[in-house]
């Protein structure tokens, strides 16, 4: 039974943050000292789904510090959480066995690193809401209300104009104490409700691409220390023409994080990032420096890569704003997505702070946020990699032909031979190849507009891994099963709890059966990085199931299921992982 | 016109369980170095008072006794829609037993009243005597209804289910009366957004926090320090002792897979046989 304070008050604000993301609370930040500068009276509110804010939060993250300084010019002091600042950055060829750093002549500027900050994203906005509450704390004309351990359930439109959100997951209490209501609504989320509104005004006409991100943070054992070196690596083990790579960052206190990234347009129907993370982590380099080692937090999270062919058409609409990942402004050519989100939440604040005091938030009145946000880096870093993803969908031989015979080349000492024997056998393609890759990895090559698929419209179910990764030798405690990961995620629900819809039962048993006689557990099983989905015999039948108390959020169930029949919603009373430290 | 008038709930803040309390030299637990949260039992107790409001009407007010920091759970029981809150906070209350601890709220619902239902937990997590309920009532010469798990009020009566060895039986009671809610009760609903505004709200505005949250002490209740704190506790607590950890073989397995695991757990015990 639902109790609650009978009120007929409407609970209203002039500016509500769906989401406590870096977006959302560089936006926020940014509006405090705007309205601080002149007076300016504003309320605002910010949703959380979190017990606390930064703890859905996970991310590599080595991040370029020039919004953070705009944002906070005394950052050095001002006990901004920073890991470590990148002394050495390398971008790193893996084989079976061996690693071979690219020279640095040859490594792509974007993947320069050096001087970046090496952030721990969760600290960072737990940090970030902390000073915000400081920052207001004497503050007469500014009210914010931190709604931490409440997520956005549904938007409520008053025919085309976004009038906020409820945040209650059932609508069977008074709505006036459900609703929260504001004059302009700002979606800084990953997707779970900001696709309601573009889903609404069919904003996408491109649908958005995503990869999953898997991440352990270790404690080394004492002596070893790599704080400052980062190193992003391709090749092992995504040898099977999957796009994707893994990174390394060394942080003080001995930590290191271990991650992978995997793009979800993979053929393969059986990804298991977190397996493949443990395949990363049996590579002889990563086991050097993890053996004797802790295992201290796991998590994952999924990345928007679409880029700028994947952006929406309005990124306003009457009410209502869209910025980070709900936008997509992740810059996949330099992998740098914390610094573009919180651009956006610059630019969001300005246009914000503009209209506060006529509180017209039409859709005109917004249109200006996009042209600023496009003018800035974000625009052009997006614009510049714009066929970065393309590039290796459209041609799949650099994946799963080059790259192995690069990395039998590194395995055997001498890493150019694998470029010699691409050139020598096939020798016109090769040079083909590379010459259109450079040009459309690097946006000098106007194409026009593309189209990508659905990641899931990419899975073969028939697809045979050519290329098996072969491990020889590792520590068997620094290997965990997905069960066990999970137990490091911290994940803690409420009862009751029921956050991922499943359409139709009878689709899911169709589709277990045809991956059943592949001898292959379907995309949703295999590929959750939680241990959350399973099949169960039931009444002679093989059945969809979930426990859903593994969940850890990623929503690469609901991206990979080929029928569509999944729907990961936000969870309720601060439920979910706890990824604080990831 | 409302069934009810006043509700009062007793709620006090203990040690978090999940965080190791630190046991005093004397043997007093450590309340300075624990984390700290509503006394679980407590939970029922406002859940009853909450559900009772939205069905009766009346008003809740939430008593606790305790430091200046005990405020942390009055403001988390404004979160899930308590009226307004009374802290008795008194350096003289130090120490109290269970005797001095009921004479004190005694004192301290005197003052407050008139109300009709008083709703306690159980028991708290920390001294689990489950005493000062009934004794209250006992001080205020009320009916009490201990072990209650459901209820109703019908023509200013209160018809509950207690729960009893090997079943439950139903009683009635006149109003005012006192109940101590089971842990078999209903779950404390999850906080609502209008409480969490206030709170943010009064987080903001110290006037405000309190007047919601007023504290009193014992002069202002009336109540003979002789009777309250150590003085008043004719009960000693002659030692305590930590429950030795539970040591033997235990080991913990990791693996790649479930199977794997097994095998290994198999092969290293004297599990002769296994099947799945």
């Amino acid at each position: 039974m639902q109790v609650s304070n009978t009120n007929s008050e409407k609970i209203q604000y002039d500016v509500l943050l769906v989401g406590g993301s870096p977006s959302n609370l560089a936006l926020a930040h940014r509006l405090v000292d705007l309205a601080k500068a002149n007076g300016k009276l504003f309320n605002m509110a910010i949703l959380e789904k979190s017990k606390e804010f930064g703890g859905h939060v996970v991310s590599g993250a080595v991040s370029h510090p020039h919004v953070i300084e705009r944002l906070f010019p005394n950052y050095k002091n001002d006990g901004l959480p920073v890991e470590g600042v990148c002394t050495k950055s390398n971008l790193s060829l893996l084989g079976n066995k061996e690693k071979w750093d690219i020279p640095n002549f040859l490594v792509p500027p974007g993947m320069k690193k050096e001087g970046y900050l090496v952030l721990t994203l969760s600290k960072v906005v737990y940090w970030m809401a902390n000073k915000l509450k400081e920052k207001i704390k004497e503050s007469t004309n500014i009210k914010i209300d931190f709604f931490n351990g409440f997520a956005a359930h549904d938007i409520l439109f008053e025919t085309n104009k976004v009038v906020g959100v409820r945040v209650e997951e059932s609508e069977s209490i008074n709505p006036l104490d459900q609703n929260v209501y504001a004059n302009v609504t700002c979606f800084g989320d990953k997707g779970f409700i900001s696709r309601d509104l573009i889903d609404k005004f069919k904003l996408r006409d491109n649908p958005q691409i995503w990869s999953v991100g898997v991440k352990e943070v270790w404690k080394m054992t004492e002596g070893k220390d790599c704080c400052g070196q980062v190193w992003h690596t391709l090749g092992f083990p995504l040898l099977d023409g999957t796009f994707g790579g893994g990174f390394v960052y060394g942080m003080k206190d001995h930590l290191l994080t271990v991650g992978l990234v995997i793009s979800l347009d993979s053929k393969n129907p059986n990804i298991n990032p977190q397996q493949k993370l443990q395949d990363y982590k049996k590579h002889p380099w990563i086991q050097e420096m993890i053996k004797g080692g802790k295992l201290m937090h796991y998590g994952a999270a999924v990345l928007p890569e679409g880029g700028f062919y994947s952006l929406p058409k309005k990124f306003a609409v009457d009410g209502a704003i869209l910025l980070g990942d709900a936008l997509g402004v992740l810059d996949i050519n330099s992998l740098a997505g914390i610094d573009k989100s919180m651009e956006c939440g610059i630019q969001a604040a300005d246009i914000i702070f503009e209209r506060l005091e006529t509180k017209n938030f039409s859709e005109k009145n917004l249109t200006t946020y996009k042209d600023r946000v496009l003018k800035s880096h974000v625009g052009k870093s997006l614009y510049k990699g714009r066929y970065f993803r393309f590039a290796f969908q459209e041609n799949p031989r650099l994946l799963s032909n080059y790259i192995p015979e690069v990395l039998n080349g590194i395995d055997e000492g001498i890493p150019l031979t694998g470029f010699v024997n691409i050139g020598v056998n096939s020798p016109i393609k090769s040079i083909k190849d590379a010459l259109r890759m450079g040009k459309l990895l690097s946006g000098s090559f106007d194409y026009g507009p593309i189209k990508y698929k659905p990641d899931y419209q990419h899975i073969v179910p028939e697809f045979q891994e050519k290329n098996k990764v072969k491990t020889n030798g590792h520590l068997k405690n620094t290997i965990y099963s997905r069960e066990d990961a999970v137990f490091y995620a911290h994940t803690k629900y409420h009862e009751g709890n029921e956050h991922i819809d499943e359409f139709n039962a009878e689709t899911c048993v169709s589709c277990i059966k045809k991956y059943d006689a592949l001898g292959k557990d379907t995309p949703c099983v295999s590929d959750c990085t939680a241990e959350v989905h399973r099949v169960d015999l039931l009444e002679g039948l093989r059945k969809h199931a979930m426990s859903l108390e593994n969940c850890v959020q990623c929503r690469t169930c609901e991206i990979v299921c080929p029928e569509v029949n999944l729907r990961v919603k936000p969870t309720a009373q601060g439920s979910g992982p706890d990824f604080m430290g990831l | 016109m409302s069934d009810i008038g006043n509700i009062f709930v007793l709620v006090k803040q203990v040690p978090d369980q999940s965080a190791k309390a630190g046991i005093n030299p004397d043997g007093t637990i450590d309340r300075s170095k624990a984390k700290r949260m509503i006394n679980p039992f407590d939970r029922f107790a406002l859940q009853a008072a909450l559900e009772t409001k939205k069905k009766y009407g009346g008003r809740i007010t939430v008593i606790s006794m305790g430091p200046p920091a005990a405020e942390e759970i009055l403001l988390e029981s404004l979160e899930h829609g308590v009226d307004q809150c009374k802290l008795l906070s008194d350096r003289r209350l130090a120490a109290s037993d269970t005797l001095a601890t009921s004479y004190a709220i005694w004192k301290t619902v005197e003052y407050l009243k008139p109300f009709d239902l008083i709703f306690c937990g159980l028991q708290t997590t920390d001294g689990d005597t489950a005493q000062v309920g009934p004794s209250l009532a006992e001080r205020l010469d009320i009916p009490q209804v201990t072990y209650c798990e459901d209820f109703r009020i019908e023509n200013k009566k209160v018809i509950a289910r207690r729960v009893i060895e090997g079943g439950y039986q139903w009683v009635s009671s006149s109003l005012p009366c006192l109940i101590t809610v089971a842990n078999s009760y209903h779950h404390l609903e999850y906080k609502n957004i209008r409480g969490a505004k206030l709170v943010q709200e009064l987080l903001r505005n110290k006037d405000k926090k309190d007047e919601l949250i007023k504290t009193i002490n014992l002069d202002q209740v009336n109540a003979d320090p002789i009777l309250c704190g150590l003085k008043g506790s004719p009960t000693i607590v002659a030692k305590t002792d930590k429950v030795a950890e539970i040591g033997g073989s235990c080991f913990l397995q990791q693996g790649e897979s479930v199977d794997s695991m097994v095998q290994e757990v198999v092969s290293k015990t004297n599990i002769l046989e296994f099947t799945r």
